[in-house]
Formats: C-alpha cells, sequence, structure tokens
C-alpha cells in the first residue's frame, strides 16, 4: 500500500476582514494542525458538520489554499515548493467534483464546452480529438452524446453533477476530492452518483477523497477517514475500525444521528445540544468540549493529543487516552456541571 | 377522529412554453387532529405545489388551479377572499419554509419578530408579549433566551435560525403547520435536534403537522400518515408503521431502500432505476412503469386507480407487494 497523500501538521487560517471597530481582528481557525495520509486506490472519508473545514482542507490538499503552517505532499512532493508550471502540471492529476451541482457550471456553456474546459486550457488536443473524448466521458458518466449542445438549465441536479464528475475526469487524474458530492441531491439520486463514483474507481485506478456529513454514505464508500470538528480531527483511521468502535464522543453522536427508516430496533438517540462555536475562537483546550456529554473539567483548557490506540485507529479525547503530563487544574477529571457547557 | 384539513381533488397546471405541466393531478389529502401528516417524493413531483395550494399561496397565473374543496377546519377555504386568507393563515394556519434565512426579517431582532406574532394575532401587549417570547425559545431549547431575543437572525447559526422559525410557526397556536423540507438545509446533529424539537411543540400544543419532504427516514422518525407521491399524483397512503414494515408500492420500496443505511454490509448503493419523467411529458398508463420492475403490459396502457386495501390504506398500483416483497396477482 502506497502513500499518494500526505499531509503534516497543515494549518489553514483566514484573517477576519473589516468588522467593528472596537473588536479585536482575529483569524479564522479553519484547519488546525492535520496530519493525515492517503493511500494510493483507496477512498478516504473526511466527516463533520458544517463549518469544521472540510472544504479549506480539500482545497488545501489540492494546492488551491496555500497552507498558514504545515505541508502537503503529494506523490512524495511537497506541493508548495513547487514553481508555477511544474504545480500546474502536478495540479491536473488532482481534480475536484464540488457540494453544489447548480452553481459549480457555467450556465452559459454548453455541455461541450463545459466538459472540454479542461483539455482546452492544456492546450494539447485538436477540436476532434477533444469531442472523441467529450463523446466518451459522458457515455462513462452515463450521459449520452445528444448532450453535447444543451446547456446546465436543461439538466436536473443528478445530471449535472455527472457533468461535474465528467469534467473532473476529464485529464486523467489519479487523484480526485469529491465534496460533498450528493448533499444537494435527493435521495433517490444519492444512491445513483455514489455508484458512479464506486464503479469509475475501479475502472479508472482513481484515489477519492471523500467529504460528507452522512456516516451512512462514508461507511460504504470508505476505506480509511477521518472525522473533524472545529478544525480539528476528532478520530481517524480504518473505517471498519471506526465504524466498529467508535471512541470519540464526538463519532457517536455523529453515528447516533444518522436516521434511518428501521422500525423494529429504535436507537437511542443522542441529541447534542448547542451548535458549532465560532473558529475565530475556539475553546482553548478540547474543541469539543462545550458540546461533549462527558466533558471533564480538564477538558476546557487542555488540548488532547491524536494518539493511536490501535493499529490505523487514532484518537484526540482525554476520556480514552487520559490526561498528557502537563501541570493540570485542580479536579480535571470532575465532570462539567450541564449549564456550562451549553454554547 | 376530527378532520383539521380536507383536501379534494386538487389539480394545478402550468402552461408553459414547452407545453402543459400537470404538476398535481387529483390530489386527496386527509390531516387530522394533532396529526402529523408527511408528504414524501423526489424532487419536482408536487410537494411544494401542494403544500402551497393548501395555504392559497400559489400566483395564478402563472399556476391555474381547479379543486373541489379545500376544508379547514370545518371551513371551505377554496373562495375566500385574500384578504380573509391572510387573517386564517396568521391565525390558525402557519408555515416553516426550507430556507430560515429569508423568512426572518434581517434588520429586526428575532425577540420583536416573535413578539409581533403575539401583539397582532393575541392583542397582547409588548411586555405580556416579551414574557410569551421568552418562553417560546425557552422550549425550542435556545439556551439564555432572554438576552438571545435581543439577537439579530444573522448572529444565529442555521439550527437556532430554524428553530426560532419554528417558535414563531407555534406562537399563535395554530390549527395547522405545514413544514417544507425544514430540516433539509441543516447537518445530521443538527437536524436530530429540530426535528425532537418540532415533534415536541407539535404534540405539546396539540398542532397539526403537514411535513414535506424528500427524505423517508425524516418521515420515519416523526410522521403518524404518510403520503407518497410521484409525478403530481399520490401513489401510496398509510400509517407510518404500516408503510415501513411493509409498502405496497414498488416506488415506495425503491426510495426506502435508497436510504443508506449504517447496518447495512454492502458496498453497493441502492438505487432506482432511471429518472423522474419530465412533468411536460409524462408516459402512458401508470407514470412509474419504465422504472418499475414488476411492470406488465397493463401498466404501459392505464393508469391505475388509487384503491384501498385494507384499514386506511391506499395504493395506485395494478399489482401492489404483500409483505415479502411479492406481486399480489
Ligand atoms: N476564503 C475564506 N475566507 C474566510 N473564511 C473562510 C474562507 N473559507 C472558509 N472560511 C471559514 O472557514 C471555516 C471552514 O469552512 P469550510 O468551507 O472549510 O467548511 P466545511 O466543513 O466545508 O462546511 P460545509 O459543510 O458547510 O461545506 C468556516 O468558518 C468558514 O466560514
Ligand atoms: N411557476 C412555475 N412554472 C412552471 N412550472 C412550475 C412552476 N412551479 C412549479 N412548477 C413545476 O411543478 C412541478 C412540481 O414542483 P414542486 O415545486 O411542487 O416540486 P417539489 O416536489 O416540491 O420538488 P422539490 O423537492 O425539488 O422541492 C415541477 O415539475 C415544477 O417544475
Ligand atoms: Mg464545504
Ligand atoms: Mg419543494
Amino acid at each position: 500500500m502506497s502513500e499518494i497523500l500526505a499531509l503534516s501538521n497543515v494549518s489553514v487560517h483566514f484573517p477576519v476582514k473589516g468588522g467593528l471597530p472596537f473588536f479585536r481582528r482575529g483569524v479564522i481557525q479553519a484547519v488546525s494542525d492535520v496530519s493525515l495520509t492517503v493511500n494510493q486506490g483507496e477512498t478516504f472519508g473526511i466527516v463533520g458538520e458544517s463549518g469544521c473545514g472540510k472544504t479549506t482542507l480539500a482545497n488545501a490538499m489540492i494546492g488551491m489554499v496555500k497552507p498558514t503552517a504545515g505541508q502537503v505532499f503529494f506523490k512524495g512532493v511537497d506541493l508548495n515548493g513547487l514553481a508555477t508550471d511544474e504545480f500546474k502540471k502536478m495540479r491536473r492529476q488532482m481534480q475536484m467534483i464540488f457540494q453544489d451541482p447548480y452553481s459549480s457550471l457555467n450556465p452559459r456553456f454548453n455541455v461541450y464546452q463545459i466538459v472540454s474546459e479542461p483539455m482546452f486550457i492544456r492546450g494539447e488536443d485538436s477540436e476532434e480529438e477533444m469531442k472523441a473524448r467529450v463523446v466518451e466521458l459522458l457515455q462513462l458518466v452515463g450521459l449520452s452524446a445528444d448532450d453535447l449542445y444543451r446547456h446546465p438549465s436543461d439538466f436536473s441536479g443528478g445530471q449535472r453533477q455527472r457533468l461535474g464528475i465528467a469534467r473532473a475526469i476529464s485529464l486523467n487524474p489519479s487523484f480526485l476530492v469529491c465534496d460533498e458530492p450528493v448533499s444537494a441531491l435527493d435521495v433517490s439520486i444519492h444512491a445513483q452518483i455514489l455508484n458512479l463514483l464506486v464503479e469509475l474507481q475501479e475502472q479508472l485506478n482513481l484515489t477519492y477523497v471523500f467529504i460528507s456529513h452522512n456516516l451512512a454514505d462514508v461507511k460504504k464508500m470508505c476505506d480509511r477517514m477521518a472525522v473533524m470538528y472545529l478544525g480539528k480531527i476528532m478520530e481517524s483511521g480504518g473505517s471498519d475500525k471506526i465504524f466498529k468502535k467508535p471512541l470519540h464522543p464526538y463519532t457517536q453522536a455523529l453515528l447516533a444521528a444518522v436516521l434511518d427508516t428501521s422500525f423494529d430496533e429504535r436507537r437511542e438517540q443522542i441529541v447534542l445540544q448547542g451548535d458549532i462555536p465560532s473558529p475565530i475562537n475556539p475553546p482553548a483546550g478540547c474543541r469539543f468540549w462545550q458540546r461533549c456529554p462527558q466533558a471533564m473539567q480538564g477538558c476546557k483548557t487542555v488540548p488532547p493529543d491524536l494518539v493511536e490506540v490501535e493499529e490505523d485507529h487514532f484518537v484526540a479525547c482525554h476520556l480514552v487516552n487520559g490526561f498528557p503530563d502537563v501541570p493540570l487544574p485542580e479536579g480535571f477529571e470532575d465532570p462539567v456541571p450541564k449549564q456550562d457547557s451549553q454554547v | 377522529m376530527k378532520q383539521v384539513l380536507k383536501l379534494r381533488n386538487l389539480k394545478v397546471v402550468f402552461p408553459t412554453s414547452y407545453g402543459l405541466i400537470r404538476a398535481v393531478e387529483s390530489v386527496d389529502l386527509d390531516i387530522g387532529d394533532r396529526e402529523c401528516v408527511a408528504l414524501v417524493g423526489e424532487s419536482g413531483c408536487g410537494k411544494t405545489v401542494t403544500s402551497q395550494a393548501v395555504m392559497r399561496l400559489l400566483e395564478t397565473p402563472p399556476a391555474v388551479i381547479r379543486v373541489d374543496s379545500i376544508e379547514f377546519d370545518g371551513q371551505e377555504i377554496k373562495d375566500c377572499s385574500s384578504k380573509e386568507m391572510q387573517e386564517i393563515r396568521g391565525k390558525d394556519m402557519a408555515m416553516i419554509f426550507q430556507d430560515a434565512m429569508t423568512s426572518l426579517n434581517p434588520v429586526m431582532t428575532v425577540g420583536n419578530q416573535i413578539d409581533e406574532m403575539y401583539m397582532r394575532h393575541q392583542g397582547d401587549s409588548k411586555k405580556e408579549a416579551r414574557e410569551k417570547t421568552v418562553r417560546a425559545l425557552e422550549l425550542i431549547g435556545l439556551p439564555e433566551p432572554r438576552a438571545r431575543a435581543n439577537s439579530f437572525p444573522h448572529q444565529l447559526s442555521g439550527g437556532m435560525r430554524q428553530r426560532v422559525l419554528l417558535a414563531m410557526a407555534f406562537a399563535c397556536m395554530p390549527k395547522l403547520i405545514i413544514a417544507d423540507e425544514p430540516t433539509t438545509a441543516l447537518d445530521v446533529t443538527i437536524q436530530a435536534q429540530v426535528l425532537k424539537t418540532l415533534r415536541g411543540m407539535q404534540q405539546g400544543c396539540g398542532t397539526s403537522l403537514l411535513l414535506v419532504t424528500h427524505d423517508l427516514s425524516v418521515v420515519a422518525s416523526i410522521a403518524d400518515t404518510v403520503y407518497v407521491m410521484y409525478s403530481g399524483k399520490i401513489v401510496e397512503k398509510a400509517p407510518v408503521k404500516e408503510l415501513f414494515t411493509a409498502p405496497y408500492h414498488p416506488y415506495t420500496v425503491g426510495l426506502m431502500a435508497a436510504v443508506p443505511r449504517l447496518d447495512d454490509e454492502k458496498r453497493k448503493f441502492t438505487q432506482i432505476p432511471g429518472t423522474v419523467p419530465h412533468p411536460a411529458r409524462k408516459p402512458s398508463g401508470c407514470y412509474f412503469h419504465p422504472r418499475c420492475e414488476y411492470a406488465r403490459e397493463i401498466c404501459r396502457k392505464e393508469m391505475p386507480p388509487l384503491q384501498s386495501l385494507g384499514g386506511t390504506r391506499k395504493v395506485r398500483c395494478h399489482y401492489p407487494l404483500t409483505a415479502g416483497g411479492e406481486s399480489h396477482e
């Protein structure tokens, strides 16, 4: 199993612009100190709630945003150490499918123009070659040559997402980031698009990073995964291991929040209180403590490390790993009373 | 059971340049007292148009509406003037839209917006209204409700805004609330919060609820009765538990299978083959037949009637399935 992508202590911070004069200017810590590896040919899942930094992390992976700190290695090469034209070449091997099929396609372009745009920019193919390739791609994603001159507005959401996929694989990438490819679609279309992704992966030998907030999708799609909360990884590793034995209270809550249609065994619902706090001034200790049903006093101030608890299973939680060997506040293992913890 | 809503033979069409769109075709809908009724189906099947027709919110034109009866709380409202309707909508019927940000006034604090509901519809003084607002915000689980009442919508998160909308909808204790995809834009954990709040408030206030959604897992967690809609027609109606344990219509089976489950070990996702027909070019016979694995000759020719099948269940299918998934002869 060889590694295709590695992140080493990657952070991405955005400055907060403007704001009111009496507010301290801050930074949004969209991604904080993330390290992970993605292996050749696998699907790596990233899960977490809205705003936790999934898209930002994905953009950092393919060099679309520059990390504030840390490094991104693709096939062993540090992306940010590359000269512009070398980076462009490398970038062709890494493509992205976007979250919103309604706004990610240019409405004035027809299907041919949309799908051939990456080839057009590369500028190596003749018009005939491009047309033949586009027809081939359309068939691959379940559309047809008849659709060549139609516009995005003529297509349903699921069909638009197919166009986005055709475009993303047009340059034969080896690495594809799928950013919530089905979140904006109907349940019945979910399955069609996800099955298409699985088929393409087998045919074209692709490596996927699959971003989602639905754990049921991730369970089916992914070999390995990371659970993110407020810019940090809470739990990561082999998805079999995580689904069999979720250790972080946040992972457990996400699992409990997956609704299904069974009536025989109603699962116990852990409904998380409160909402995700602002990433501008994230909590000092564990970022999840305010919503954690099992938070302890020490969790407020001592940040947990991501520790390997079994082979390829990492978790960042004091409940699992115990507190580190640092000066700890009095009563650090006392539970946090309920009214303190809501955000 | 007392009926809160009795809709009979609703038809809505949109004449367009590329043909007549029959968005809703002869839909009947019954909502009982304190009942939560779900209307489910894929995008474009006519859920929103149906619910807006009930509230008389559809613009005519472009819509052309024919309906035999809209009986709301014992009163025929299909011919009410727009002024009378406005009165009813504020007081006895409320609507929760998918996008909370656009349904709230951005330049008014959420507290003042809810106060206004009480002042306008229950004749409360500002002070009485605020007390009720704080209680309502507490009920929907907003921490520090008295302070939070002074927040503007943009200062709240998506889940909080959606719950503020719930508080507003329930403020006047309406008889019926129509919620169109109330949780679709929300994260899974927040969705769980909002659904729990919605169910709790509905039971606590004795309100009836019409829930519009494409997600059967949401239906399973909250509805009492389910109507499944396909391409403008009701194809199945059943009490929620019966629907999920023994669906009759092949489309319902397909929708259920499409919800990914955590306890499923297969790597493949179950899908319904094909796509929804274009609303201006619906197929002959049963609209679902091109996607149905059980379709036979008659299904291609004749639209099946919505037949009653045991107790309160209804199904529009020539060969409804039995509990084992086998086709009835
Ligand atoms: N260009 C930017 N400038 C400033 N802040 C940004 C920028 N991009 C993202 N952010 C902020 O960084 C945080 C993480 O955003 P990101 O889009 O990565 O989240 P996400 O996990 O993809 O969420 P979603 O599920 O809603 O897509 C958010 O608080 C967001 O507001
Ligand atoms: N103003 C309009 N003009 C023309 N057609 C319309 C108009 N409004 C709705 N329609 C059509 O009526 C049909 C039903 O639409 P409706 O919005 O009720 O679907 P829905 O079931 O709510 O779908 P979704 O899940 O996407 O919200 C669709 O085919 C739609 O294109
Ligand atoms: Mg995103
Ligand atoms: Mg709708």
